[in-house]
Formats: structure tokens, sequence, C-alpha cells
């Protein structure tokens, strides 16, 4: 146990002996709660001894310092989408689908190339390296494809996500732009049926090119057999 | 570029052939020994890892883990608990957080080595491959010290590990690194000044800056193309904000930057760091702090996403997780960081002969377990 933590028990203790137990209750760490609770048990059995009074400081306590570095990483993810929603819309009106840009960005798909484009050039965002694109079925009939975009030169990144409906799962494709899009484009693809239109070689890429259906759409269903082979059907939870 | 004279040739190297370092099928287009087009098929070690994790719990993702890069399975399990932890707001006692970063520097070193050796062996130096092994299954003893297996270790949980350290580990790893770091200079004295080696090497396959970015090719590839970037020091997860250790980056030494023999020479580098950072971790890893002390009763980690990389041996480890609020993962995405290298060899390898494609490749360090999942 390191010694903030003691400290904040034994202030946990002291205000528990005061008669405010709520404080005790009401702390997050389960460890601290259940220490401070035992020590103030020992103390009205006459074990313990009462620890001296001591004020600490918010920085000392163990959670303290996280809390603030996450503030920190908040506000500066916060920063940079916010610095590219308000670039995007000067650039390009109504294409931003979401009010709220905590986390992401959600655009349409029709000028989806014409905005990476832009989102690489551009100087002051300079978003050099894709760093991961990934698909995903977001239920009803939606699908999803998500760009974690980052920045060599300025060191930050920003969320993207596209919406688009099943029936007609069409994204323009920027494997021009970064050249890593065309693999991940072809997995997700492959995964999930997502059609990146303009991709110069939409295939398959990790299962074979005969088979049917996309695994990762939540309603996927296996076929029956595979060249003869019986497909094995996945179990209802595991053993 | 290699102008076609004759008549063209497809050939198919693998998918079971030692030089495709596991089941990969790479589909070259040649005319005479010179190599136009090469197009990987993958998928053969495919093992629906990301289907899977939809029907498992959280805790059971870890073995899958371990799994997809099965020459680093440490710091695949580091990935995922550093994604974990974020979406779920989990601090680690310090007693952990050390044990940590020794595990996963030991795996950079073990994973390196491997990487040395077979790229040594690929062109034809069998004794360095031995050497290299015989160091590696030293590092493995003391992985099987800690949590009992060699290879697949299931080590690091969400909240904590699964095993404090072993009595004698401090003292053994200190001893293993005294016995170590005289061998690296052998290694390096046998392979990276080997005059055979240099000629297969240097100034082959030369993959530039804006290229290497582009295809998002990380890690020990993408400083050897003289990118100083290392997410250990440009975005510290962890608390690799505390030791000291340079990020070596290729400097053309033999040949171009970003040729194979910097790729190559980046990895023995790096080993030299792996031990010094080691070295550090384990002068002032705390004596006291239960392993078990943060580990969450049950894991359900609140409705949204997080996105979090770490550096491994092959580059950055992205996992994107999606959590609806249960105890199994809604969607969970693995960057590979083998797989985005892999992508680049027809781009780099285009206009070599046969024999130098085949050096790119094991200069790249791919590990088919990791890009099919």
């Amino acid at each position: 146990m390191t010694e903030n933590q003691q400290k904040l028990i034994d202030e946990l203790v002291n205000k528990g002996l005061d008669g405010d137990m709520d404080a005790v209750n009401a702390h997050q760490d389960r460890m601290v709660r259940a220490k401070a609770k035992s020590m103030i048990m020992k103390i009205q059995k006459g074990i313990l001894k009462r620890p001296p009074l001591k004020k600490i400081s918010p920085e000392e306590v163990p959670n303290g310092d996280i809390v603030q570095n996450q503030e920190k990483k908040e506000n500066k993810q916060e920063s940079t989408s916010a610095k590219v929603v308000r670039k995007l819309l000067e650039k390009f009106p109504n294409e931003i689908e979401n009010e709220e840009f905590d986390s992401h960005i959600q655009l349409k798909p029709d000028k989806w190339f014409e905005i990476a484009t832009w989102l690489k050039s551009e100087p002051e965002l300079f978003f050099d390296s894709l760093q991961c694109q990934m698909g995903i079925d977001v239920q009803d009939d939606i699908l999803e494809s998500r760009y974690n975009l980052h920045s060599m030169k300025h060191n930050h990144y920003v969320e993207l996500r596209i919406a688009v409906s099943r029936s007609n799962a069409k994204i323009p494709s920027v494997e021009k732009i970064w050249r890593v899009a065309d693999w991940f484009e072809r997995e997700t693809y492959d995964m999930l049926g997502i059609e990146y239109i303009g991709h110069s070689d939409l295939r398959r890429i990790l299962l074979p090119d005969d088979w049917e259906g996309w695994p990762l759409r939540k309603d996927y269903q296996e076929q029956e057999t595979y060249h003869g082979i019986i497909v094995p059907k996945m179990k209802e939870g595991w053993e | 570029m290699g102008v076609v004279h004759g008549e063209e040739m497809v050939l198919n190297i693998g998918p079971q052939h030692p030089a495709t370092h596991g089941v990969l099928r790479l589909q070259v287009r040649t005319d005479g020994e010179v190599v136009s087009k090469i197009t990987p098929y993958m998928g053969y070690l495919h093992r629906c890892f990301e289907k899977h994790c939809e029907n498992v719990t959280y805790e059971q993702v870890i073995p899958f883990t371990d799994r997809c890069d099965y020459l680093a399975s440490m710091s695949m399990n580091f990935g995922y608990v550093v994604a974990m932890e974020r979406l779920m707001d989990i601090k680690v006692n310090e007693r952990v957080e050390y044990i940590r970063i020794i595990m996963a520097e030991l795996q950079r070193i073990a994973s390196h080595l491997l990487c040395t050796g077979v790229f040594g062996l690929d062109l034809g130096a069998f004794t360095p491959f031995l050497w290299a092994l015989r160091d590696r299954e030293r590092i493995l003893d003391l992985f099987e010290l800690t949590c009992g297996a060699r290879l697949l270790y299931n080590y690091m949980w969400v909240g904590g590990l699964s095993h404090d350290l072993p009595v004698g580990f401090v003292e053994s790893t200190f001893k293993f690194l005294d016995y170590f770091e005289p061998k690296i200079d052998e290694l390096e004295n046998i392979l990276a000044h080997n005059k055979i080696l240099v000629e297969r090497s240097a100034d082959i396959g030369v993959m530039p800056k804006d290229i290497a970015i582009s295809y998002g090719v990380t890690g020990p590839n993408l400083r050897a193309s003289g990118v100083k970037w290392d997410l250990r020091k440009d975005d510290p997860y962890s608390i690799y904000d505390r030791f000291e250790f340079d990020v070596p980056i290729g400097q053309g030494l033999k040949g171009t930057v970003g040729d194979c023999w910097d790729r190559f020479y980046v990895r023995i580098l790096e080993i030299r760091e792996s031990v010094k950072i080691v070295r550090q971790a384990l002068a002032s890893i705390p004596k006291d702090g239960d392993v078990h002390q943060s580990l969450p009763k049950k894991i359900r980690p609140p409705k949204g996403s997080v996105y979090a990389r770490t550096e491994t041996p092959r580059g950055d480890l992205g996992y994107y997780i999606e959590s609806d609020g249960s105890p199994i993962p809604y969607r969970l995405k693995m960057r590979s960081p083998a797989f985005t290298a892999l992508s680049v060899l027809d781009e780099i390898g285009g206009g070599w002969l046969l024999s130098d494609v085949l050096a790119i490749l094991g200069s790249l360090d791919i590990v088919l377990g990791e890009i099919d999942r």
C-alpha cells in the first residue's frame, strides 16, 4: 500500500469516527473503503489507536493525478476534434451529422473522398497516417466504417465515422490517399460487405474467394457446406 | 523497375515454404529472375479471432490475443489490457506496472532475437540462428518461471497479473542480462558486418519515409526508414516515461536509409535499449503491492469505445473495442502491425531479384498469426 493511500484511509477513518460514515461509503475505491471500515471497527474495539488528524491536499489523493491526466487528454482530443469540425464546416458545410464532437465526428458518405484528400493536405491538420480502419454493424440496419487518423507531424488524433444503410452499403474508397486503406478496406469488405467505390482491387482478403455472407454482421448465418465439407455451427454459449 | 524483355512467368512461393515464415502464399510475376509484381495471399491461418471475441467475455479474450502474435504474446496481452483499463478507467498499482514493463521488454528482446536470427537464416547464415535461439531460450525459461508457460502466457489480466514474480526472479534476470549483453556484440559481429549479409541486404528493398507512413508501416520498420517515432516515447502508455532509453533509427551505414540492412540493424540496437529498460525497471521495482489488487470482480465496461495503441516488437498494435455495457465485447478490432507491413511488400519488392524479395520479406519481420488473426 502506498503512503498516499494510507493517508487517505486515515482521513476517511477520522471522518467516520466523527459520525460522517457517508464519506467512507461514498469512496470509489473498494480496497480503501474496506480497509477504512475495518480500521474503524478495530478502533471502536480498542485494538488500534485513532490515527492523527491530518489535512491532505487534493494532489495527494492516489486517483488525483490520473483524473487530471485524463482531463488533459480529453481537452486535447476535444480541441483536435473541434478544430477539425470548425475547418470542415468552413470547407464542406452540411457534411457533419452529429452535434457532440467529444469522441468522434460523424460524416456523410457522399463527399468522403474530397474530405479525406483535404484532411491529408490541409497544413494545419495534416493527417498523414491512417492508424486504423474498421467496420461495425451498429444494428437498426446501419453499418459503420470508422477511421482513426493520426498526424505524425502534429501528433494529434481524430476519429471519423461514416454510417451507411445495409441496402446501400457504399462508401468512397480512400485507398489512393492513404495506401494502407487498400488492405483495411478489403478486410472490412470481407467481414461486413461494405463496398468501397473506387477501390482498385476489392476482393476478399482473409476468407476464401467463394465464401458466402459477411461474418461480422450480427445476422450472419454460416453456410451449410463448403466444398462438400460441413461447416461447424457456432455453439450457443461457451462452456 | 525491371523492364519486361521476355515471357512473364507466374510463380507461387508457399503456402508451405520456410522463407515465408508461416503459411503465406506469394504469387510473383517474374521475368527471368526479376520480379515485377508480388501478390500476397493470406488467410491460411485465419482463426476468426474477431468473430470469436463477440461470443466470449472480456477475460476470455486474453488467450486469443496470445495466439495472434505467438512470438510476442506478452506484448499482445499488454496492448489489450492497456485498452481495457483505459475503457474501464482502472489504475493498477506500481508493482504491476513495473512487472508488465519488464515482461514486455524481455519479450521484445526474445522477438527481435528470433527475427535477426531468422533473417540470417534466410540469407544463408545458419550459426547465428542457433545462437539467437539459445539466448531466446533463457528468456523463455524466465517466463516459464513466472507463469508456467513458454509461448502463450495469458499472463497480463485486466487490472493486474495472473501471478506475482517468483522468488529469485530479479536475481535470475540480472544474471541473464549479465550473460546476455556480451552475446549481443557477438551476434552483431557475426551478422551485421558480415560481407555476405551486407552484400545481400544493403541498398536492397529501400523503403522511403513517405511510402512507409502512407502504408501504415510502424515499429522498427518505420524507424529504419529514418522516422524517429516510438509510442513508448511519443505517446507514453503505462510508465514508459520514467525510463531512460534511446530510439534508434536507420542511418544507412552500409547503404541507403531504409534498406534491408537498416531494418535488421535497428532491431539489434533495440535489443540493447530494451536491456537498458529492463535493468532500470528491475533496479527500482517496488517490493510491496498485490498484483490482484485492482482486478475487477466482473468486467462490465461502460458503454462506449476506445482505441488504444501500444508498441509491440513489430510496431503499433491497436485495439479498437466497442462496448455496449454487457460483459461481452460488441466488436473488437485488432489493428495488426504485421498486416500493414506485409501490404508494403509489393511496393518495395517490385524490380528486385527473386532472392532479394525473400530478404525483403525476412527484414519486414512478419508473423502470420497476427496477419490472419
